[in-house]
């Protein structure tokens, strides 16, 4: 019966997630290629100012969590060590989906290109880091011009 | 590993960026195995270096390098400037190596 | 500088691993290093019981009954019987194939519980509870469920687990594995190894209480009835038993009973016979009937 209970999480977990993922990722992959004409560079703090009538800070931000089977795999590859594959996705898409939302949000706005684009990850735990119960906040943001 | 040109500055100096293809990122995610972590914990009594952290993390740090490499030479490029680090704890007793940059073409 | 907008088509940040197949190399990992963690804590737990002295072991159990609570050890006349009779049973221990074995001389003592049950623990204190005492119905069954018990102090069982569960805390406290999403998932493990191991206990010292029985009273006959009427009161699990006897410690009564039964058979031994009765009152103090 204690056994059980897990298992079934683990098991919701795995096809609910996986399904999520899969759904999530095509939608990523449908955008990206639809904002792709406008171009994003992460230098442009020391270079002449380009030509532009106005500039503007955006920010786009996700907090993502991961699944049951995801905590219980990452929990097992922190006794066994190494790379935690499940988590890699899960980073993965949260930082693409971040940089999709500045990106699109400018692209709203009229930018014709976004420079000096920075990224940020943190660990934002949920109630208490023992409970293994973790969230990563990931945030894109950068400079847009017109 | 690649001959693949890699700043930090804006540019490449003595070159001119020709062509430029946007972002590119690598990333990685490693835990440390259950003895590492024993032996830190004594190490957390003395204090001083932990080799077996600095060497798991420079190793990691490397693979996203390599894997933001990929991902330039899938674009084309010959360069990539500007390149940015970042390292974050993403659950207990696992971290994230994350490496950005522009992907370039210089002449 | 002119943009070029390209695609980048390859996932590079992700490794293509299947997360099932990660999470089997996982999981295979870890049993295998449960394994070796079962294996180690075995010889240092025998190692353990071969150092320990005799008089280190009544201490140490003198520690651990002490803190029992309802615990009548005095001032009962059942208690002389119950005595008489696991000196009986070990005094045929001689006329069975059995070797001797020391260990420091049984105390017996009674627990005021409603749950049918007995155990050992270190420095050979056997106890009974009152709810056994009440649902016997013949000394045969009771001389079993003694049986069984000097058949765990024959094989050190008690030291054995003391031994293992002092190693087990202390690895686990090291490793932290009590603590993080691994708390689920990990302790049951370790738990179902446990409980595997002290099911090969259980075995052999039921084969050495039938050989006792065997020893004491010449036949095998009604020593089962108490399993026997356990086993109508449990429910039939169907396809799940298998799981449900890996999650118990004793095995399924079911199961006991044929194990029972097939050594008895293979030695020749007959399982019928006239039961010896219990004396009057067994059930209350001092055999002070009704109370």
């Amino acid at each position: 019966m204690e056994l059980l209970v897990p298992l079934i999480l683990i098991g919701v977990g795995f096809f609910v997630g996986r399904h999520f993922e899969a759904k999530h990722y095509a939608s990523i992959r449908d955008r990206e290629k639809k904002t792709l004409h406008v171009p994003m560079m992460n230098f442009g703090a020391k270079q002449d100012l380009p030509y532009a009538h106005d500039a503007q800070l955006f920010v786009g931000s996700v907090v993502v969590a991961n699944d049951y089977f995801k905590t219980i795999s990452a929990g097992l590859r922190n006794l066994v060590g190494g790379r935690v594959v499940v988590y890699e996705s899960l980073v993965d898409r949260g930082r693409r989906e971040a940089l999709l939302r500045m990106k699109e949000e400018a692209i709203e706005w009229g930018a014709s290109q976004i420079v000096n684009v920075r990224f940020e990850t943190s660990s934002i735990g949920g109630k208490s880091r023992d409970q293994g119960l973790s969230a990563v906040e990931i945030m894109a943001y950068g400079t847009a011009i017109r | 590993m690649s001959n693949l040109t890699l700043t930090t500055l804006e540019g490449v100096p003595g070159r001119e960026i020709v062509e430029h293809y946007g972002l590119v990122q690598g990333s990685t995610i490693r835990a440390k195995h259950v003895g590492k972590d024993i032996l830190a914990g004594f190490k957390n009594i003395v204090g001083g270096e932990l080799k077996g952290y600095t060497e798991l993390l420079q190793e990691s740090r490397k693979e996203s390098i390599e894997r933001m490499v990929m991902q330039a030479e899938q674009l084309g490029a010959n360069a990539v400037v500007n390149i940015r680090f970042a390292t974050s704890s993403i659950a207990p007793g696992a971290a994230e190596l994350f490496a950005y940059g522009t992907a370039v073409r210089v002449k | 500088m002119k943009f070029v907008p390209k695609e980048i088509t390859k996932e590079v940040n992700v490794t293509p691993v299947h997360p099932l197949v990660n999470l089997a190399y996982l999981l295979g990992t870890v049993t295998l290093a449960g394994i070796v963690i079962y294996v180690v804590l075995g010889l240092i737990a025998s190692q353990l019981v071969k150092r320990i002295g005799i008089e280190t072991e009544e201490q140490i159990g003198a520690s651990l009954v002490n803190s029992l609570p309802n615990r009548i050890d005095t001032g009962d006349s059942r208690l002389e019987y119950l005595q008489d009779l696991t000196s009986s049973l070990q005094d045929n221990l001689s006329q069975t194939e059995i070797a001797v074995v020391e260990y420091p001389p049984v105390k017996i003592s009674i627990l005021d519980m409603p749950e049918e049950n007995a155990m050992v623990t270190a420095g050979s204190h056997l106890m009974v509870t009152e709810g056994l005492l009440d649902q016997v119905e013949s000394e045969n069954e009771l001389a079993f469920v003694l049986a069984h018990e000097l058949g765990h102090l024959h094989n050190r069982d008690p030291l054995d687990a003391l031994g293992r569960s002092l190693v087990l805390m202390t690895v686990s406290g090291l490793l932290g594995v009590g603590q993080g999403p691994n708390s689920v998932l990990v302790p049951n493990v370790l738990n179902l190894t446990e409980q595997g191991h002290s099911r090969t206990q259980e075995t052999m010292a039921d084969e050495y209480a039938i050989a006792l029985m065997m020893a004491r009273y010449d036949h095998g006959g009604h020593s089962l009835d108490f399993f026997r009427r356990l086993q109508s009161e449990e429910f039939d699990l169907g396809v799940l038993s298998p799981v449900a006897e890996w999650q118990q410690t004793h095995p399924l009564t079911d199961n006991r009973i044929e194990r029972l039964e097939s050594i008895a058979e293979a030695s020749d031994w007959p399982l019928t016979g006239n039961p010896t009765s219990l004396p009057e009152g067994i059930e209350c103090a001092n055999f002070e009937a009704p109370c």
